[in-house]
């Protein structure tokens, strides 16, 4: 193998990849990247067993071939090069040569051959997205996974292709986010549980404009663009009726200046508890109140002006699954909606023109009085 | 001819020697005590066949005149008090005047005695008749011999044990004067044969390193603190080794060695969590007590005080063992200790304690494993506020902000130890035990005071328990509603969880309440305090952190914290360490630099 491709080029193509490749590995090439050169220059590929990524950059090849080398080391190398072009050529199975400028390096790969294969995914068939779409899914909904590991579905992202509506849910048994858009792609219903750092490659990786060609594999999605493509393993099982948790007689409704809610939330929740965050909210006729009482710490009181219709109500919250929700609703007013102190509330942007719909769902704490 | 008749002298005499000599040890024990109230500063002690032969008790103290040694056999003779005022606040060992006449009554026994050396005075008795009383030539000082003791009573001679049994007897009560008077020399000799030989000892530990070893001495755990007027000072068997050698326990109120129910078991309450449950720990406590709230002329053999006001001195205890507990010296050593020179050469301590210097620095943490430890007394937390919550102590104090903790570097070793650098060593912490610790305490709060947040949720966890589990569901249900989970019957076998406590992120609910009722099953714990702690430390164990989870650097230091504001944060609820000290003299000794 033998190419020469920009230091910028090669930069970018590292980055991307660089993010799979796991820090820590009992299996020591993947902590390698796989370069082998295409008809369009070079691909980079690097994966974790779990996600695997890459990318193809445009080089110039005077000998095919292809070696899998140290990614950490490499990119290391790159960043502090000049901008100028880059000499990459193997001599033997093993080895490798960077030539920049004056600058000479060797380093120690691995063969191509140890390098696992990518997952299975034909794309004979696929179903094409714009990346835009599924991005602002992506966005909107993957922060509310679950991080603990007993429920391993909920570690996953519920992504629901349907006839006239794709739709991403997430949770962790406590907070809920659903956001779902219109889109014509499929006459059949499917579902996907995915793991969310795929979509956050997904995110990252794929300029918003592209149209995006996904296929499912055994148990394996590609998601793939001209230069790009990620798989990723998928998460097996039902997941939880949601539906069905998903209020519908909802009938205290607020409505509030996101930006006054998020200040005051972060303001009182300074001296609530570290491990539960619980916070106490009291909605009157035009106003929210804000309790924090935490035995060891001190106390917090403030208010903001809401339109609040309904009777008056005092509930409990995480106040950072509050927090968090607000950090992703698009509008600057937000809508909130209770039932009573022990069931589920909702909160929805207020006022948004976007064809897509945005609801989040937070279970309340259990106030002792 | 008249029923009733006054009992001749020596019938009298021999009933009043049931009550003060009841075997050799007593009498062992008596003989000694004259000899420290004469000032002796070297007493020997000869013993023949378990004390039944020959009990010779040898002193250098201030000896007494010939008219003294006679009368010192008459009843109610003593020099220690001369008026009924003076029982209040007596400081000597004797003062009933019974011992020497009683002991005399029911032995041969003879009295060499000088009150300076050259001429003295013997005196002969047998069963508390005056024989002889002649001339001798001796040092300074006393030398009591009781042979043959009840010769002529044989009917408590049937009840005196085997004579290794009474040796062993005596052995004990020598060894409690022993640990009492550091500042006397003793000796002590049985059939020919050299049992103990202490010098004078400068500290408890240092008469303990004497009697069983320095190891055992060094293993110890310093207990010092004052409360009010009482001050409790001492050594205790730290928890990890609680059970591993026979337990002994050395009360000694206002110098006097006592034995005292109450207060043995306020100490055994404070290791509560820290030592697996019916585990007794070693303890050599002495408390300073001001003379007039205590009563020391209860019992003729003087084993029994009463305290004009029992409950705060039996806390003071309990506060007292608690706080050493709580510091880093109660937590497991690693590697050998070695007996280093340095406790026994400390200055001798004296024994009367300025209290208000004491007082007014109530944080006496200097050994307090986290520097900002808690400083409130009169906020008890955790395990002991069950206790203080039936004394009502002032919950304003509790509301108190508490001092941020000083949070070293942390890092985590094999995903299971906290390690941390102090200024003497280097300091381990089991991640498990620290978060169980935690827990339980945080959960002891809860079942008291019923305030755990609970988050409800959105997918309602069902379990399906057989039957014994159930059962312990049941037992536990009004508890485990306390603590935050909400259930639900749901017929048959069936649970379904609509809220859960969030003590933790990682907190696996699901996971965490099915292994409590596991462990609770088959369970029969009587008393609700019992109860809860039991429910509160299986909860704990079960929903804490284990071994392996990574923990990232906030979560480390949030753990500290937490740990740090523990009342017992060196110990988990089974009993095992929670922290390891391993100290710079014991790294260097292992490099070969020392």
């Amino acid at each position: 193998m033998k190419v020469t491709i920009s230091r910028e080029k090669l930069l970018e193509g590292l980055t991307a990849v660089g993010a799979t490749i796991p820090a820590k590995t009992t299996l020591p090439v993947l902590s390698n990247l796989m370069v082998e050169t295409t008809e369009r220059g070079l691909r980079l590929s690097g994966t974790d067993l779990d996600i695997a990524v890459s990318m193809e950059i445009a080089a110039e090849v005077d000998a095919p071939g292809a070696i899998t080398i140290p990614a950490k080391k490499l990119s290391e190398i790159v960043r502090e090069l000049p901008p100028a072009p880059i000499k990459l050529a193997t001599s033997g199975e093993q080895r490798i040569t960077l030539e920049s400028g004056r600058s000479r390096f060797k380093l120690l790969g691995l063969p191509k051959d140890e390098f696992p294969a990518f997952p299975a995914v034909k794309f004979t068939n696929p179903w094409k997205i714009r990346s835009s779409e599924v991005q602002k899914l992506i966005a909107h909904a993957s922060f509310a996974v679950s991080v603990e590991e007993s429920r391993p579905i909920l570690n996953g992202v519920l992504w629901e292709l349907r006839k006239d509506v794709m739709r991403m849910v997430a949770t962790n048994g406590h907070r809920l986010a659903k956001m779902e858009t219109p889109w014509s792609g499929t006459s059949e219903a499917t579902d996907f549980i995915v793991p969310p750092k795929a979509l956050e490659q997904v995110r990252r990786l794929f300029p918003a404009d592209e149209d995006l060609e996904i296929a499912q594999g055994a148990n394996h999605l590609g998601f793939r663009s001209p230069f790009t493509a990620v798989y990723t393993r998928l998460i097996e099982g039902p997941y939880p009726n949601y539906e069905q948790v998903i209020p519908k007689d909802n009938d205290r409704v607020a409505i509030a200046d996101k930006a006054a809610l998020t200040a005051a939330l972060r303001r009182t929740s300074i001296v609530a508890s570290d491990q539960t965050h619980r916070i106490r909210l009291a909605f009157n006729t035009g106003m929210l109140k804000f309790s924090v009482q935490t035995a060891d710490v001190g106390e917090a009181q403030d208010e903001i002006p809401v339109r609040y219709t309904g009777d008056a109500l005092e509930i409990g919250f995480n106040a950072n699954y509050l927090l968090e929700i607000l950090r992703y609703i698009p509008t600057d007013e937000v809508k909130l909606t209770f039932k009573a102190p022990e069931r589920a509330a909702t909160l929805e942007p207020e006022g948004w023109s976007d064809p897509a719909k945005y609801l989040c769902l937070v279970m309340p704490l259990r106030l002792v009085d | 001819m008249p029923r009733i008749a006054v009992l001749p002298n020596a019938v009298a005499d021999q009933i009043a020697a049931g009550e003060v000599v009841e075997r050799p040890a007593s009498v062992a024990k008596e003989l000694v005590e004259n000899a420290l109230d004469a000032g002796a500063t070297t007493i020997e002690l000869v013993v023949e066949e378990g004390g039944r032969a020959l009990i010779r008790v040898s002193d250098d103290g201030g000896g007494m005149d010939r008219e003294d040694a006679q009368l010192a056999l008459q009843r109610h003779a003593t020099s220690k008090i001369h008026a009924a005022a003076d029982l209040v606040g007596v400081a000597s060992f004797g003062f009933r005047g019974e011992a020497l006449p009683a002991i005399c009554s029911v032995s041969q026994l003879e009295i060499e005695t000088a009150t300076a050396d050259g001429a003295g005075t013997r005196v002969r008795a047998a069963a508390g008749a005056i024989l002889a009383v002649e001339d001798v030539a001796r040092r300074r000082g006393t030398t009591v011999s009781v042979a043959q003791l009840f010769y002529n009573a044989p009917a408590r001679q049937r009840f005196l044990r085997g004579a290794r049994s009474e040796w062993r007897a005596l052995a004990d009560a020598v060894t409690t004067i022993a640990l009492t008077r550091r500042d006397v020399r003793l000796a002590l000799a049985h059939d020919g044969k050299s049992a103990l030989a202490l010098p004078p000892a400068s500290s408890l530990r240092a008469r303990l390193a004497g009697l069983w070893g320095g190891r055992y001495a060094e293993e110890l755990i310093d207990v010092d603190d004052v409360y009010g007027p009482t001050h409790v000072r001492g050594l205790v068997e730290r928890p990890v080794e609680v059970g591993t050698q026979s337990r002994r326990v050395h009360l000694v109120v206002n110098q006097r060695a006592i034995r005292d129910g109450g207060l043995t078991r306020a100490a055994e309450a404070a290791y509560r969590s820290t030592i697996p449950a019916g585990a007794r720990p070693s303890l050599f406590l002495e408390l300073t007590v001001p003379g007039e709230l205590v009563d020391v002329n209860v019992h003729p053999a003087k084993t029994e005080v009463r305290f004009r006001d029992r409950w705060p001195v039996e806390r003071t205890v309990e506060q007292a063992v608690r706080r050493a507990l709580g510091t880093l010296d109660s937590a497991a050593g690693a590697g050998q200790r070695f007996w280093g020179g340095a406790t026994l050469s400390a200055p001798l301590q004296p024994p009367t304690v300025d209290l208000e210097v004491l007082r007014a620095a109530p944080a006496m943490d200097d050994g307090s494993l986290f520097a900002a430890g808690d400083a409130e007394w009169d906020a008890p937390r955790g395990a002991t506020v069950m206790s203080a919550a039936a004394a009502g102590p002032a919950p304003a104090a509790a509301e108190a902000a508490e001092p941020p903790v000083e949070v070293p570097p942390l890092v985590q070793l094999r995903r299971t130890w906290l390690m941390f650098e102090r200024e003497d060593g280097i300091v381990l912490i089991d991640q498990h035990s620290a978060h169980e610790r935690v827990l339980f305490e945080k959960f002891m709060q809860a079942l008291e005071r019923g305030e755990v947040p609970s988050q409800r949720l959105l997918f309602p966890m069902t379990l399906h328990l057989g039957p014994a589990e159930a059962d312990a569901f049941e037992a536990n249900r009004e508890s485990l509603e306390r603590l935050g989970f909400e259930i639900d019957g749901f017929g048959g076998h069936a649970l379904i969880v609509r809220a859960v406590p969030m003590p933790h992120p990682r907190f696996d609910a699901e996971r965490c309440l099915r292994d409590s009722l596991d462990a609770l099953t088959g369970d029969r714990v009587a008393g609700t305090a019992a109860r809860h702690e039991r429910l509160a430390a299986t909860v704990a164990c079960k929903a804490a952190i284990k071994a392996g989870d990574a923990l990232s650097g906030d979560e480390m230091r949030a753990l500290f914290a937490a740990l740090a504001r523990t009342t017992l944060p060196a110990h988990d609820v089974h009993g095992r360490a929670t922290i390891v000290h391993l100290g710079w003299d014991e790294l260097e000794r292992r490099f070969g630099r020392r």
